[in-house]
């Protein structure tokens, strides 16, 4: 039997990048413990501050959801979950129901907002659309625009502070690399564990954006939350031939992951740099703010033909 | 050399299937020779979580758990 390096427990994980093998309760410890860690050192969460988080019922964002309940019981601050339903049949419809079970388990007010409600159409039917019409985008392009969008209007309806979501190392390492393949500084520039951008947005935090997907996973099954295990039907494309590529180098080569993380964050005041100064202004079609005169969501939304269902919401 | 049978089972999968493999085998020699890198998914060795370094044992039942999800 293996042995935990720190206690002598049995160990359930080997934690390759640094050399040791830990038991259930040290790793569940030391998750913890990095999840603090990011709050601190990175100044994520202020005392008395409203937080929203965006929870999909997916692993990642329900560890995420149950982390900061418990950080944020004790520092006097509020949290709300806020669930984006794309409209994703044999997916969103199952993942949904244990997004609000976890909240209220936690006692930690919920909400769902559609893309149906919100652009007169679920993402089943803009994929539809988009084939008949050819615009040469995939699923992934309006689903990530959108429910960004969404995602701020419901953070921002709330009067949150900031906004959480549960990138870990893996979703932040491919994200580098894939504005490195694109060449994307603008996009680039963005990634960090807090992106503070300018009026009409939240700020956005990255909690678990130093821990590995597999020590988020692990994590899950041994606190025993009920998550959602599943892969998006619409999955596809470069973003997979990187976690592949990146998978692969991590078992070959135990802490890449962390070392192209550490590299961005020492070149990050640099691409900064690079990156022109724009004018913020409001979205002439849904009044979001946006650097262009219309927004990315009106620009897709107009591909499809659904420019005239935009709605404001109010909650 | 002697062999042992290992029982799988594949998270979200129907069905197991046994697997013949090196007496002192390990967790991440099954999965190798499945073709999971170790890094995606999660092992339970009758219901417990188990390192991808710990030997197997003749009769063992292990489930494999994908760990990689959402888009």
């Amino acid at each position: 039997m293996l042995r935990c390096s720190l206690c002598g427990r049995r160990a359930v994980y080997d934690r390759h990048y640094a050399g040791v093998l830990l038991c259930d309760r040290c790793l569940v410890k030391s998750v913890e413990r990095r999840f603090r860690r990011a709050i601190a050192e990175h100044k994520l969460i202020a005392p008395s501050e409203r937080i929203a988080v965006a929870v999909s019922g997916g692993k990642d964002s329900v560890v995420c959801l149950h982390m900061l309940a418990e950080h944020l019981r004790l520092r006097n601050c509020e949290l709300a979950a806020i669930t984006i339903d794309e409209g994703i049949k044999g997916y969103r419809d199952r993942s949904l129901p244990i997004a609000k079970e976890n909240a209220e388990l936690l006692g930690v007010r919920h909400l769902v907002v559609n893309f149906e409600d919100a652009f007169g159409a679920t993402l089943d039917r803009m994929v539809r659309l988009a084939k008949r019409r050819k615009t040469g985008l995939n699923p992934c392009t309006y689903c990530g625009v959108m429910r960004r969008s969404l995602l701020n209007q419901a953070a921002r309806e709330l009067g949150a502070d900031k906004l959480a979501t549960a990138h870990n190392l893996d979703d932040e390492v491919q994200a580098i690399m894939l504005n490195y393949v694109r060449a994307d500084l603008s996009r680039l520039h963005r990634l960090g564990p807090i992106y503070s951008p300018r009026e009409g947005f939240v700020p956005r935090i990255k909690p678990l954006r130093e821990i590995p997907e597999k020590e988020v996973a692990l994590y899950a099954l041994l606190r025993e939350l009920r998550v959602h295990l599943a892969v998006c039907p619409y999955a596809g494309g470069i973003h997979i031939e990187i976690r592949d590529f990146l998978n692969n180098l991590e078992a070959n080569h135990p802490n890449s992951k962390f070392m192209i993380l550490r590299m961005f964050d020492r070149l990050k005041p640099q691409v900064v740099r690079g990156v022109p100064e724009f004018e913020m202004r409001r979205c002439e079609v849904c009044g979001e703010p946006t650097s262009t005169n219309v927004c990315k969501s009106c620009e897709l939304l107009k591909k499809l033909g659904l420019e005239k269902q935009r709605k404001t919401l109010i909650y | 050399m002697a062999r042992i049978t290992v029982t799988v089972r594949v998270f979200g999968q129907r069905g197991t299937r046994r697997l013949r493999l090196q007496a002192r085998a390990r967790v991440t020699d099954l999965l190798r020779s499945l073709g999971y890198n170790p890094e995606v998914v999660a092992t339970r060795r009758d219901g417990k979580i188990v390192a991808e370094g710990e030997r197997l044992a003749n009769g063992d039942l292990v489930e494999i758990i994908p760990i990689v999800t959402g888009g």
